[in-house]
């Protein structure tokens, strides 16, 4: 299995090989891999990614997918110009 | 290729109406999203991924994935699969890597 | 300005429209955000019957469902309708932000309905990202919503219930589905779906994956192999298939990022799909006044979703005025929503639901009752000989028309007993999950069941045994409809030929709504071996 033509995240072109390599240096958890590695920080904000990596992770360190699956969420949801922001302050 | 007959469901198409994609014309109907025209017209590789350089086509057709971003009149980052098709809109694929 | 409603509902499809509809008809000033520029959600998609009892519309079509709440929607002046709207996060002050009409707009909501519902799950194998690699959500809103042909010849990745029911949709829309691999030991979906397909000719692949996709800048074929008990790769059984497309119908997780931005407490449950919100038996989140229904509470049928989203919207009313008047329903729709869950299907559902809340009357008990042994028929989407012997009456009877109705998994179904006039289908115990029963005494084989039955599954035979003939009447809804006095071809419930027969009626009015039923005549030991017919040359078997 060619571990580098297996893409876990799209955005960002993230690979198998990539992920496996962070978890085995002692990288473990979902923030840290992505820091580095920037999976879930493209458009889709870790929709594809997020599950894929948890259950590398899981299947690597043992670690409960419930533990590693915590995260947080930050507004706003999808892109926003600023004309947009502006556009609504006008309305009020 | 559009669907000329099904079983079960009827197609209405809007008003014929046409595109730019990377300089080539594309015919579409009022109401298909870009992405769809753009398939009913053979066009599945959309662009090439910003860090591997692989060829990336639509995927999710939700707005979800991001793999279909567009620069649609001008603005960049537009998800194709869920922004309807104008008459004379300029669409250009785009590797996000160019910006950099 | 700031935007003041009694309920925000987020998400515009069944569970968001359902949950609008009950807010909307108990006098709440209803808003209705949905981000694509129309309503419907996944409903929209489907042109396949829906199963479930009366209540979840079962026996209609999931697009006319669609159109018939979309109507009951718009009659109501006190709900505002926003699509293309993204909703984009919620702060403390009680404050919703939402991106309409290029304004980035504030909300102030006193209640909420959470319904985003789910996003399709990705796969790794070699190449996963090739285009012409698609989520089945998008093959089916290229062809079911824009009639757009999404490829030639497609390889369908997953046999749940969604693989199953867009390989099918693929065919009808004049695809090739060339087969469908599934990884697990059995087959995931409603099996009635599995034998559609089957008796088409689709191979469905058990304990098989996908390796790689093969191409260079487009989906060429697809590498697949053998799985072991311990879904590794068994040495040696590696297949190279060509196809134009890979579809992916690995399952749904649910959508919760803005629940989970609100502050609503999220637990992780695997057979609910992932990240869940923690929520009451009434659709409530930790947050007071904020519910969730449909997939977003839990990936499961579309009929679920509807349940749940009049159920959120019921206790958002009750959360607003205090009105008690809305118990009598709220009770009658938990009751509905354990009923659909009660079978051997349920059990997924029923174990996610039972982590969620351990005091509550849902159970994970295991229940094994099925009457039929299915285990051959969920390893192939084929029955055995067995199976198909307890759904028929005495070789005296069959001199006179009879249905046949091959459905043997329990599942929440019962559109066939509604359908016939002579009420000789029941089922036992009046358990929507228990297989329906045939009274050979009642049935007059008139075919009114035929058309309606979700599954595709009911036929209606005849034997002529002076002539050495028979009859049997399938239902059909392929391009290509056969006419009176064609020759066709005669398909088995595996889809091997067995010959010729030909057509002696075809029923395709209003009653039967684009499912016509035709019926054949052909030698008399093949009647109840016939599952299928096709125009002859117009092969739409898979390939592998």
């Amino acid at each position: 299995m060619r571990e580098d033509d297996i893409i876990i995240c799209r955005c960002e072109d993230v690979t198998l090989g990539t992920i496996r390599d962070l978890i085995r240096k002692g990288y473990t958890t979902l923030e840290e891999i992505k820091r580095i590695a920037r999976c879930g920080m493209g458009p889709c904000q870790g929709k594809t990614c997020t599950p894929l990596i948890a259950r590398e992770i899981a299947a690597i360190t043992g670690k409960d997918i419930h533990e590693i699956m915590k995260q947080n969420h930050r507004p706003p949801f999808g892109g926003v110009t600023f004309e947009e922001i502006v556009s609504g302050r006008d309305e009020e | 290729m559009r669907i000329k007959e099904h079983p079960i469901l009827e197609f209405e198409r809007g008003k014929k109406i046409q595109f730019t994609f990377n300089g080539n014309v594309i015919v579409a109907y009022e109401g298909e999203t870009i992405a769809a025209a753009l398939h009913a017209a053979g066009i599945w590789h959309y662009n090439e991924s910003d860090v591997l350089k692989r060829p990336r086509g639509l995927f999710c057709a939700i707005g979800h994935c991001s793999s279909c971003l567009m620069t649609v009149d001008g603005v960049p980052n537009t998800r194709i699969c869920v922004t309807d098709a104008v008459d004379g809109m300029v669409i250009r694929s785009e590797n996000r890597g160019d910006a950099k | 300005m700031i935007h003041e409603y009694d309920t925000a509902i987020i998400g515009g499809g069944p569970a968001g429209i359902c949950a609008a509809i009950a807010t909307g008809k108990n006098g709440l000033k209803t808003l209705l955000i949905e981000e694509r520029n129309f309503l419907g959600g996944q409903l929209i998609k489907q042109t396949h019957r829906f199963f479930g009892s009366e209540e979840e519309h079962a026996g209609t079509r999931g697009i006319h469902i669609s159109d018939d709440l979309k109507t009951e929607l718009e009659g109501m002046s006190n709900i505002d309708v926003m699509t293309s709207t993204n909703a984009l996060g919620y702060y403390e002050d009680g404050i919703l932000t939402a991106l309409y009409d290029e304004k980035m707009i504030k909300i102030k909501p006193k209640s909420m309905v959470l319904a985003t519902g789910a996003f399709e799950r990705f796969l790794p194998f070699e190449n996963n990202d090739l285009p012409g690699i698609f989520g089945a959500g998008a093959v089916q809103t290229l062809m079911n919503i824009y009639g757009i042909k999404p490829a030639d010849k497609v390889l369908m990745i997953g046999s749940g219930n969604i693989g199953l029911i867009v390989s099918y949709q693929l065919i009808q829309a004049g695809v090739r589905v060339i087969g469908v691999v599934e990884a697990a030991s059995k087959i995931g979906g409603y099996l009635v779906h599995a034998s559609k397909l089957r008796r088409i000719g689709v191979p469905i692949m058990t304990r098989h994956t996908i390796k790689k996709a093969i191409g260079s800048d487009k989906v060429e074929g697809a590498l697949l192999c053998e799985l072991d008990e311990n879904w590794q790769e068994i040495e040696g059984t590696q297949k190279q298939v060509d196809c134009d497309a890979i579809c992916l119908a690995v399952g749904l997780t649910p959508l919760a990022d803005i629940l989970s931005q609100m502050g609503c407490e999220t637990t992780f449950i695997g057979e609910l799909g992932g990240i869940v919100p923690k929520r009451t038996a009434d659709l409530e989140t930790t947050k007071p006044g904020v519910y969730v229904a449909g997939d977003l509470a839990g990936i499961e049928e579309a009929s679920a979703a509807m349940l749940e989203g009049e159920l959120a919207g019921l206790n958002a009313v009750k959360f607003v005025t205090g009105d008690e008047r809305v118990n009598e329903r709220i009770h009658h729709l938990k009751e509905e929503l354990h009923a659909l869950r009660a079978g051997p299907v349920g059990e997924k559902i029923r174990y996610g639901l039972a982590q969620l809340f351990e005091d509550s009357v849902i159970t994970s008990e295991k229940i094994e009752r099925h009457k039929h042994d299915i285990t051959q028929l969920a390893h192939t989407g084929v029955p055995t000989r067995e199976n198909i012997d307890e759904k028929m009456p005495d070789k005296q009877r069959m001199t006179k028309p009879y249905a046949v109705i091959e459905c043997f998994q329990e599942i929440p179904c019962n559109p066939c007993v509604i359908s016939c006039p002579f009420d000789a289908i029941f089922i036992p115990k009046e358990d929507i999950n228990q297989s329906p029963v045939v009274d050979f005494e009642k049935c007059t084989g008139c075919m009114s069941c035929i058309s309606g039955c979700p599954g595709l599954a009911i036929f209606v035979e005849q034997h002529n045994p002076e002539q050495g003939k028979g009859t049997v009447s399938i239902p059909f809804e392929m391009l290509n409809r056969p006419q009176k006095g064609d020759v066709v071809d005669l398909l088995a419930r595996d889809g091997h030929p067995l010959g010729t027969g030909t057509v002696t009626r075809v029923l395709y009015g209003q009653k039967q709504d684009k499912t016509a039923v035709i019926t054949v005549e052909t030698d008399i030991e093949l009647v109840n071996k016939v599952r299928n017919i096709q125009l002859q040359g117009t092969d739409k078997k898979g390939v592998m």
